[in-house]
């Protein structure tokens, strides 16, 4: 069911009158390659997206459709955005064998219903997904991850990318090497955030029955607590500092093996209802009060 | 002449010593063979079974005499057994066992017992919480099983670089760039192991490191 159309973008009158001057000065090469499609889609449509380089945006709305606009200004690359049942998918080709990284960029503005499922891979560039309640895997390499209001299962995995999650709700993993996370304002039940030399940092609510694990090699994991929220905490820096501002209640059982090494703090804070699981290398460990 | 099922079929091994009875040739289950290709793949495992079970049993490898002492200082150490010295504790000790004041539960019991104990002193000579039994095997072999890891990676990392690129992406340069901080943390966990053996945490994260490193060396490839 491909209803897919090409939908020439809107005359801009100042585009019409600077284009013919700038048509004499400049290369054809230069020119933005402008791409709109429009795919109809049924419930819980999975929408991929393949870009070497550029940015990525992705928005929900209300009708049952995709919409894709595409720019890319290299005649070595093309935009492919395709229909296959409830699935679109979105490739950016390299159809030159020689090409420099700035003629491989594509950037993307594309729209999908609310519970569209997204697979996207992104190596540079960045990554923002706003308001898109289905489960979603990101990937990339250099690119940023900007999450806002997601739920679902998410997966992220950078190489050098930073990810910031705000208003993220369901299951969450995400894991880099030297990209930093902020998980701001968040009610997942399940939390799994790992880099390496990256810091960490977490301010959102602790579900009953939640678990929340933040692993690092170096740099700061931050967790900010509420006193009413209720937790059990184990958190140790192998080399590093563990600081908590938490009243812990003393575990009945202290932790077999991990307590004889490095600094560690364990305990529960109110009742115990969420895991909270802290652990890093050499880096610093910070449990504070929320402002 | 009746129909046999499956279930009829399988029904007559459960009751008798694992075969069909042959003095007695029952036609409807020649028939339910001759027609059934699932029972037929049945008796012709069980006969493999068989054969490899009887080379098992001509070969009958005598364990070595540490396991013997083992087992016998676990069971003491248990109250199953009393100290009964004798001059070849392997032959006498399981002699006893088998002949002994256990003979009165039926072969599998025993052996099921045996295989038990055995798969109990293993995980202890293993596992991390009983290893004062050994404990430096334990370490020495946590230590030379991640030998083989390290020099995989590092025979895949020249591999990878074997032909270096004609001209480095920033792509690319963020994966060298990211490869370099996880040989630095693979290095500080290794120190760490070293210094530290039964450091769990530490073992985890230089697992972890190599991990990451055998990912960047596949995306490095696939460019």
């Amino acid at each position: 069911m491909s209803t897919a159309q090409f939908v020439p973008l809107r005359f801009n009158w100042k585009t019409g009158l600077l284009a013919p001057g700038l048509l004499l000065i400049t290369s054809s090469s230069v020119f933005a390659h402008n791409i709109e499609k429009h795919f109809k889609v049924e419930p819980r449509s999975v929408v991929t997206i393949h870009n070497p380089s550029g940015k990525v945006v992705v928005k929900a709305w209300t009708k049952s459709e995709v919409m894709v606009i595409a720019t890319h200004t290299s005649d070595k690359v093309e935009v492919d955005a395709e229909q296959t049942g409830n699935r679109v998918d979105v490739m950016t080709h390299q159809i030159s064998n020689s090409i420099s990284p700035e003629d491989l960029r594509a950037d993307y503005q594309i729209n999908v219903p609310e519970d569209a499922e997204l697979q996207i891979h992104d190596d540079s560039g960045e990554v923002s997904v706003a308001n898109v309640l289905g489960d979603m895997n990101v990937e990339t390499v250099g690119a940023g991850v900007d999450l806002e209001d997601a739920a679902g299962y998410l997966t992220v995995r950078t190489v050098g990318g930073s990810f910031q999650c705000i208003r993220c709700a369901g299951r969450l993993e995400v894991s880099s090497i030297s990209g930093s996370f902020k998980l701001l304002s968040l009610r997942s039940y399940h939390v799994h955030a790992q880099t390496s030399k990256g810091n960490i940092l977490f301010d959102g609510e602790f579900l009953p029955n939640g678990i929340y694990r933040l692993k690092n090699y170096s740099g700061v994991i931050e967790v900010h607590f509420s006193p009413g929220d209720s937790f059990d905490l184990s958190a140790t820096s192998l080399k590093g500092k563990v600081n908590s501002q938490a009243s812990l209640t003393p575990p009945a059982h202290a932790h077999p093996v991990y307590s004889k090494f490095g600094n560690a703090i364990l305990g529960t804070f109110n009742a115990g209802h969420a895991k909270v699981e802290l652990s890093s290398f050499d880096g610093t460990i910070n449990i504070l009060k929320r402002e | 002449m009746a129909t046999v099922t499956c279930r009829d079929f399988q029904g007559r091994f459960e009751s008798s010593d694992d075969s069909p009875r042959n003095d007695s040739p029952d036609l409807s289950i020649q028939a339910h063979l001759r027609d059934c290709p699932s029972c037929r793949n049945f008796i012709e495992d069980l006969g493999k079974i068989r054969a490899v079970g009887a080379q098992l049993a001509a070969s009958d490898p005598e364990p070595p005499a540490r396991i013997w002492f083992s087992l016998r200082a676990e069971l003491e150490k248990e109250g199953l057994i009393r100290d009964t010295p004798s001059k070849s504790p392997s032959k006498s000790w399981v002699g006893e066992l088998f002949s002994g004041r256990f003979s009165v539960l039926p072969r599998p019991v025993l052996a099921g017992g045996y295989l038990a104990a055995l798969l109990a002193i293993a995980f202890g000579l293993s596992g991390p919480i009983n290893s004062r039994i050994n404990r430096k095997r334990w370490l020495d072999g946590n230590q030379s099983s991640m030998e083989p890891l390290s020099a995989q990676l590092m025979s895949a990392e020249k591999a990878s670089f074997s032909s270096p690129p004609a001209s480095e992406t920033p792509v690319t340069a963020s994966l060298h760039q990211n490869l370099e901080i996880v040989d630095n943390y693979i290095s500080l966990c290794e120190n760490s192991v070293r210094e530290e053996p039964e450091n769990e945490l530490a073992r985890e994260y230089l697992y972890e490191a190599y991990q990451q490193k055998a990912d960047l060396l596949a995306q490095l490839n696939e460019r």
